[in-house]
């Protein structure tokens, strides 16, 4: 399948070559990614202060947690990682349906994270179990809960939402993998999809013990 | 030799290639540029713009300073004055100014590249800053936040003023600042031309790499900080409510872990401007090139590991005032190598006494006593008395104002030829940089004396003894706003009528005047080769050379 | 190092920018990580379900960092790529411990007497009955 039609487009004018211009987007995405840790480091950073100030409530209210939900969502998000560096390979290897049919599996994956999130938090709801002044869970009522759940809607609200665009991102990447764009000669754009998932994945990796297994 | 399209045409007697202020002069061309140049110059006409936004701001204050008691405006009017002038100071005009305009404009040509690493992302850049700028100017029409432009909780969290614009402004404009810094720190390292090591790197490069560094990895937790602010007024919910728990010394935590690391920020560009500069017109090398380089990346780094000096009398532990006074103790060691490099190459250089170079004295004058006071208000047992007082304000406008507006307006002069072809009046530059400079000293040191007899900073009304050095500093200002005012005359008036200047009107040996004064808008015909050190005075060849194939 | 010119566009451009053959590249590493990953999970719910006390937090972390290597490493190939992004992603992680340890630090050396009484900060921490420490009955 040659794609000698859009060469044109590819290396920008201003590089001399297109391996210089994968190697500025790869580091241009990991500069992006590096932004990204330290706006979640903020969020950590208060749960960490709290956590270290409000111990026995961190850990009562973690128990009210629907620990299965997180960890189902951890194997799916887990998954969803390997779906995408298959993707990508599949692309690099110039076997554009398999590459096709994996991101359309991480999308899925996404899809399915933002569920069983989505009844985590009704459930939450249900319960009186929200942020800052709305706070009133019944079963934990010591000083500090209304803060972990506080950090809890915080930091997930803000994963969920690097999952949304993540999934846009995602969902752009197949339609663009479809006509066939990416393949052995070029799969950066690709590649650069797949670290921000990456990311969101990362994220994850320390939000599921530091919120459901205190 | 492989011509270019332009040398063929030139040689054939056909025009040379538009410059890039003539290439495209519909609107659209302008909104829609990839032009680093022009990108660069429409960053500038809009710091300038707020610049003078936030000086008005800052006459008013002095204007009600000069009576001690109530005058003109009420104590809510005067802390949303306060607080507008530091928003609009800091975050558009002082954080993007030399990095955003100078920077974008003068990088590419410094490195011998065609553009940045990501021109769309530049422009898009470029309107995060106009969308942060509009979210600020909408918050001041619907009366302004009173916070001070610091945010403290609970008071931020909870005053009914208008803050949540202004935080969600603060927020586009950080992200703005990430993706210049994140677009400088690529095209340094993707884009230089062959020859061009990283030990041949001109100074100004070094301090842009260096700032944009800061701007990638500190800019993000101020991001989430006013983000949760917002959150909490918005939503109920935040991390610093002290009836749920919170602790509002956190928010302090977080918001100068960003802060102080910002005005290295907000010094670092101008300290690159007067490393090029001091170079050019005293027409010797760097005293110390690889010491001012390497400093530069020591006070990015360094910087972050003193955040805590704001918070002395907060009510962090012991333990933390310990740490931070003595941390920031070693950052003030890395301007002082810079000072030491740049006196150094003053010395025995053949002096062109031009308007930058009246810059050039003002900054380092400033910079030493800036400094020197911040190292003071780094101590902590000092920092008791002067703790939100007027010595703090003296020193922050110190460094800010007397060094980096100083290091703007010698980067205005040096390049107003580079980027327009034009020649500035020269008498009235040096008529103006004097007033600047005296002006300067007559509304700060009085705040400095003000400061160390106890006057707060942000108090509406103050005791009548302390009305005297109030006049005095209002005067001064008045006498700064005009000279200030004087140079935008002069050079708008430049732009259209001034003399036009030749390719390289100050014999500088910086890579950016190897190509034509207004350059064309691919910068080079042909990407040249670097051969030498750079800010190499010592031959008279050019620094850089157009290879035979 | 690069060619010039207006076009500024090389005649290598169009060779695959690993050096090797894109068609040799395997699959097998990601199958691997992702199974060891999911081991891992095990471990972390298997661990934290035990609520280990003091050392709950630091196998929690231990583990995930280990996770995160791998996906970082392998997933994202941090472990092929340029010392530079390597250098970026090593420095992010370097200051987001030094926003941590000076905060974190804060709250733990503050002295008791210099917070004032029945605040809800400051080292004194909650009880289960959610009475803070002075308010226990002796």
């Amino acid at each position: 399948m040659s794609h000698e039609g859009l060469a044109e487009g590819i290396v920008a004018h201003h590089f001399s070559s297109l391996e210089r211009q994968n190697e500025a987007m790869r580091l241009g995405m990991w500069l992006f990614l590096a932004t990204e840790i330290l706006l979640f480091a903020g969020l950590f950073c208060g749960y960490a202060v709290y956590r270290f100030q409000f111990p026995l409530a961190f850990a009562e209210c973690s128990r009210h947690l629907d620990l299965t939900a997180g960890t189902v969502n951890t194997i799916v998000l887990i998954t969803s990682s390997f779906t995408v560096a298959l993707s990508i390979h599949f692309a690099r290897t110039d076997q554009r349906r398999a590459a096709v049919v994996c991101l359309a599996l991480t999308i899925l994956f996404a899809l399915g994270f933002l569920g069983i999130k989505a009844i985590e938090y009704t459930a939450h709801f249900h319960e009186r179990a929200l942020p800052g002044k709305y706070y009133a869970f019944e079963e934990v009522k010591i000083p500090g809960a209304a803060m972990f759940y506080t950090l809890y809607f915080l930091m997930t609200g803000l994963h969920g939402l690097h999952v949304v665009v993540g999934m846009s991102v995602l969902t752009w990447l197949l339609w663009r993998t479809n006509q066939g764009r990416y393949s052995s000669r070029y799969y950066t754009g690709l590649e650069l999809g797949g670290l921000y998932w990456h990311l969101v994945d990362l994220v994850w990796i320390f939000l599921y013990p530091l919120l459901y297994l205190i | 030799m492989r011509l270019s399209e332009a040398d063929s045409h030139a040689l054939a007697g056909a025009p040379v290639a538009p410059t890039y202020l003539e290439d495209g002069t519909t609107v659209m061309s302008w909104i829609n540029t990839r032009d680093h140049k022009r990108v660069g110059v429409m960053f500038l006409v809009s710091v300038i713009l707020f610049f003078f936004l936030g000086g008005l701001f800052a006459l008013l204050i002095r204007l009600k300073l000069l009576q001690p008691g109530p005058f003109f405006i009420d104590a809510l009017g005067y802390n949303r004055l306060f607080t507008l002038h530091g928003v609009v100071m800091i975050f558009l005009f002082l954080i993007p100014s030399i990095p955003s305009a100078f920077g974008n404009f003068v990088l590419p040509l410094m490195l011998g590249a065609r553009d940045v690493a990501f021109p769309r992302l530049n422009l898009f850049s470029y309107y995060l800053y106009l969308a942060g700028a509009a979210l600020a100017i909408l918050a001041m029409i619907l009366g302004g936040a009173d916070t001070g432009w610091t945010f403290y909780t609970p008071y931020s969290s909870t005053t009914p003023t208008q803050v949540f614009p202004v935080l969600i402004g603060v927020f586009i404009l950080g992200f703005s600042s990430i993706l210049t810094g994140l677009n400088f720190i690529v095209t340094v390292h993707t884009l230089r031309a062959p020859g061009l090591s990283w030990m041949r790197l001109p100074l100004f490069v070094w301090a842009i790499y260096a700032t944009s560094i800061i701007q990638v990895l500190a800019t993000p937790v101020i991001g989430i900080t006013v983000l949760i602010v917002a959150v909490e007024r918005v939503g109920g919910f935040g991390l610093f409510d002290p009836a749920r728990g919170g602790d509002p010394v956190l928010f302090q935590h977080m918001f100068w872990f960003y802060s102080h690391p910002a005005v290295y920020i907000m010094v670092l560009p101008g300290m690159g401007v007067i490393s090029e500069t001091v170079a050019a017109f005293s027409r010797k090398n760097p005293f110390g090139y690889k010491a001012i380089a390497m400093s530069s990346l020591g006070i990015a780094f360094v910087g972050f590991f003193t955040w805590g000096h704001h918070m002395f009398v907060a009510g962090q532990s012991t333990f933390n005032a310990g740490a931070f006074g003595i941390l920031s103790m070693f950052v003030g060691v890395f301007t002082a190598i810079k000072v030491f490099n740049w006196v150094g190459t003053m010395y025995r250089g053949a002096i062109s006494f031009k308007t930058p170079f009246a810059y050039i004295c003002g900054f380092l004058y400033f910079i030493v006593f800036g400094g020197m006071t911040g190292v003071a208000l780094a101590t902590t047992s000092l920092d008791i008395h002067w703790h939100d007082t007027y010595f703090v304000v003296a020193h922050f406008h110190f460094i800010m104002v007397g060094a980096s507006v100083m290091a703007f307006l010698a980067a205005l002069h040096y390049w107003f030829p580079k980027m327009f072809g034009r020649m500035y009046p020269e008498g009235w530059g040096l008529v103006a940089a004097s007033l600047i400079i005296l002006g300067f000293n007559a509304t700060f040191i009085p705040q400095f004396l003000l400061g160390n007899f106890g006057m707060p900073r942000r108090y509406y009304q103050y005791p009548e003894h302390f009305q005297a050095l109030n006049v005095a500093s209002t005067a001064g200002a008045t006498l700064l706003g005009f000279g200030f005012l004087i140079i935008l005359i002069y050079l708008l008036i430049a732009l259209k009528y001034g003399q036009r200047s030749e390719t390289n009107p100050w014999g500088s040996k910086g890579f950016e005047w190897l190509t034509a004064s207004p350059p064309p808008t691919h910068n080079f015909d042909e990407i040249p080769t670097i051969t030498q050190m750079p800010h190499d005075y010592r031959t008279h060849e050019p620094p850089g050379v157009i290879r035979v194939a | 190092m690069g060619e010039s010119g207006p076009s500024g566009r090389a005649s290598g451009a169009l060779h695959p920018d690993d050096g090797h053959a894109e068609h040799g590249h395997s699959a097998i590493p990601y199958v691997v990580v992702w199974i060891a990953l999911l081991i891992f999970t095990a471990l972390t719910y298997l661990t934290g379900k035990e609520h280990l006390g003091a050392w709950a937090l630091f196998i929690a972390l231990a583990i995930a960092c280990v996770k995160s290597a791998l996906v970082a490493l392998i997933f994202m190939h941090l472990k092929d790529s340029s010392g530079m992004t390597r250098l970026v992603f090593g420095t992010s992680l370097v200051f987001v411990a030094v926003l941590l340890f000076f905060t974190v630090g804060d709250v733990a050396t503050r002295f008791r007497p210099a917070t004032p009484a029945g605040a809800p900060f400051g080292t004194e921490r909650a009880q289960p009955e959610g009475l803070l420490e002075h308010e226990l009955p002796e």
